[in-house]
């Protein structure tokens, strides 16, 4: 296929353009959570962000009696139980000796159990418009609208709207908490702007990539970009671009390969920077790092060798 | 044996045989790997289905099982060499080869037919549909008696290497000091993790395998402070748990794993509110005498 019949149809053109925007959104934000050394609650995120779906879902056929398939409402839900999921791990992890991995585990396990259990009400009875609710567990790239696209751009820009009005209070609160506090900044406040972005940044690909693969889109690019970069703007930007292009990349080959999902190519995709990066970032990777060695090694060898 | 008793009988079984390795899992900080093992075991279901042939084999559950070691041994690397933070390294090998797996789905790999939705969710009621017939009499689902099994194992393992668990667990230095070589054991350990979570997959379903592992440990760390009375104390959240939640999953008609899974959940928050109440009535008992004086 020639890049021109590629972009001169419409669903490949959205396929692409989708899961560019949610690389994107998810790399660049995923570095705070990254940083943070939480980048896990993204999956706790996506997994919760169900319940709120379908909960959302349900609350707009049953109650407003509108199309359940509105984009907006579905994102709303699920950012609203998704914050609360974040909110409810951190809070146990705090007051109590249950430490975060097990917050995160139970709270991701409550969630997702709910939402199943929503699952089977909503499968089970005759609801209007609830096709398609299932692409939220595996994701569905091909069914990516242009209304869902520009909603993605719209709250995803959002998202990385508050991150560079917020940078300074971020940067802070991440690098060095106790100052963030001594100088007057909210510590619950920036924590849940924070967090929120992150939110935001998981959901916004369940309906493109489902919910098990969405934690990659947010650890993966930052992992990588961390390998080529030191300072916090070139790490964002960097994950973002990563993220960006792994997602294009892998979009484009499971058009062209035909058969092949999509979200778990990007997700294959977005590894093999990850490993590159691992191995060859100048600087700090592993074969640098035993290149390196091996010239101390012989520099050593010579020096004591040296009469 | 009725198909009702068999069916709450392997849920009994089940829940005790993940929540007793779970109270280690808890204790050594690797909750979220019990997550990432879950995910990164269908790979090893597709590759060990192409040597097997068969979806019921024994082999399959320990070809499964590599694969989630895979995940315990690469993140445990990646950590190691430094160049990473926090608890991405768990988080980027597991979508990897879940991805790999659902791939080889797809394309029809090995000719396995497996339903990733179902592999997700699980069905206790399925698990339990192939009965064990011994001399024309039902002895109850045979998963069961693997499930007994896997429950066994753990048991001896934990009852051999207790003290061991415990020194590695508490204050690793000093079991490397004592030349117990707590990376082996560790090893050890997270493999037969990885089998529980595996052979309890086929009968709980991603979802209720993480609650069965993680949620009884850590509802009983936070009424005690003990590891003996921890242990019993999980057994039996574990167990009561297993009973009440398939029967009220099944009074209301809901979906098995989920309604146990969430029934285990709202048991943590009960427990969670409950000793939180406690703290603070025991808090300001101790500070009104204080501020009379």
């Amino acid at each position: 296929m020639t890049p021109a019949e590629f972009f001169a149809d419409h669903t490949f053109r959205m396929v692409l353009f989708g899961t560019s925007v949610i690389g994107l959104v998810a790399g660049a934000l995923g570095s705070f959570a990254y940083l943070r050394k939480q980048s896990l609650i993204s999956d706790v995120i996506s997994h919760a962000a169900l319940p709120g779906t379908l909960g959302a879902f349900l609350f707009t056929v049953l109650v407003l009696g509108a199309d359940g398939r509105s984009m907006i409402a579905l994102l709303t839900g699920a950012v609203l139980v998704g914050t609360i999921s974040v909110l409810f791990a951190n809070h146990v992890a705090r007051v109590s000796k249950i430490r975060i991995d097990t917050a995160m585990a139970i709270t991701l396990t409550i969630f997702f159990g709910a939402g199943m259990l929503l699952m089977r009400i909503i499968t089970d009875r005759p609801f209007p418009g609830k096709g398609g609710i299932q692409d939220y567990l595996f994701g569905n790239a091909s069914v990516i609208t242009y209304a869902d696209l520009v909603t993605s751009i719209g709250v995803g820009g959002l998202a990385l709207v508050l991150m560079v009005v917020f940078w300074k209070e971020f940067a802070l609160r991440t690098f060095d908490a106790d100052h963030a506090s001594v100088l007057g900044f909210g510590a619950r406040t920036i924590d849940a702007l924070m967090f929120g972005t992150i939110v935001i940044a998981t959901i916004i690909g369940l309906k493109a990539v489902g919910l098990v693969l969405m934690v990659a889109f947010v650890v993966t690019p930052p992992a990588a970009a961390r390998q080529w970069t030191r300072t916090l703007p070139g790490m964002v930007t960097l994950s973002g671009l990563i993220g960006a292009a792994g997602s294009g990349i892998g979009a484009y080959l499971s058009i062209v390969l035909g058969d092949v999902p999509t979200g778990p190519l990007i997700v294959l995709t977005l590894f093999g920077f990850f490993v590159l990066s691992v191995l060859l970032a100048p600087g700090r990777s592993i074969v640098t790092r035993a290149l390196e060695r091996a010239r101390a090694r012989r520099r050593l060898k010579a020096e004591l060798s040296a009469p | 044996m009725s198909f009702l008793l068999g069916t709450v009988l392997l849920a009994v079984v089940t829940a005790m045989a993940c929540a007793l390795p779970g109270v280690f899992v808890v204790l050594r900080r690797n909750s979220m790997l019990v997550d990432a093992i879950s995910h990164a075991v269908l790979p090893g279901i597709v590759v060990g289905y192409f040597f097997t042939r068969s979806l019921d084999s024994p082999l399959l559950i320990l070809g499964a099982a590599l694969a989630g070691l895979v995940v315990v041994l690469g993140s445990e690397y990646l950590s190691r060499t430094g160049l990473l933070t926090g608890d991405a390294p768990q988080g980027l090998i597991f979508p990897a080869l879940f991805s790999a797996g659902v791939i080889m789905v797809t394309l029809n790999f090995a000719n396995v037919h497996l339903d990733t939705h179902a592999v997700l969710v699980g069905d206790l009621n399925l698990a339990a549909f192939h009965q064990l017939q011994i001399g024309g009499v039902l002895a109850g689902p045979s998963y069961l008696y693997v499930m007994l099994a896997v429950l066994v194992v753990n048991g001896v393992f934990l009852a051999v290497c207790y003290r061991r668990l415990k020194i590695s667990t508490f204050d690793p230095g000093f079991a490397r000091s004592l030349g117990l070589r707590p990376g082996a054991l560790n090893t050890a350990f997270m493999f037969l993790v990885s089998v529980t979570v595996t052979a309890a997959f086929h009968a709980a379903g991603a979802i209720l395998v993480i609650a069965l592992v993680v949620v009884p440990p850590a509802t009983a760390y936070l009424l005690t402070g003990r590891l003996p009375m921890m242990i019993g104390l999980t057994l039996a959240i574990a167990a009561g748990g297993a009973l009440a939640g398939f029967w009220l999953a099944y009074l209301a008609d809901a979906a098995t794993s989920a309604g146990m899974a969430v029934f285990y959940g709202l048991v943590f928050a009960a427990v969670f509110t409950a000793t939180r109440l406690r703290q603070r009535l025991r808090a300001r008992r101790e500070s009104a005498p204080a501020a009379a004086a």
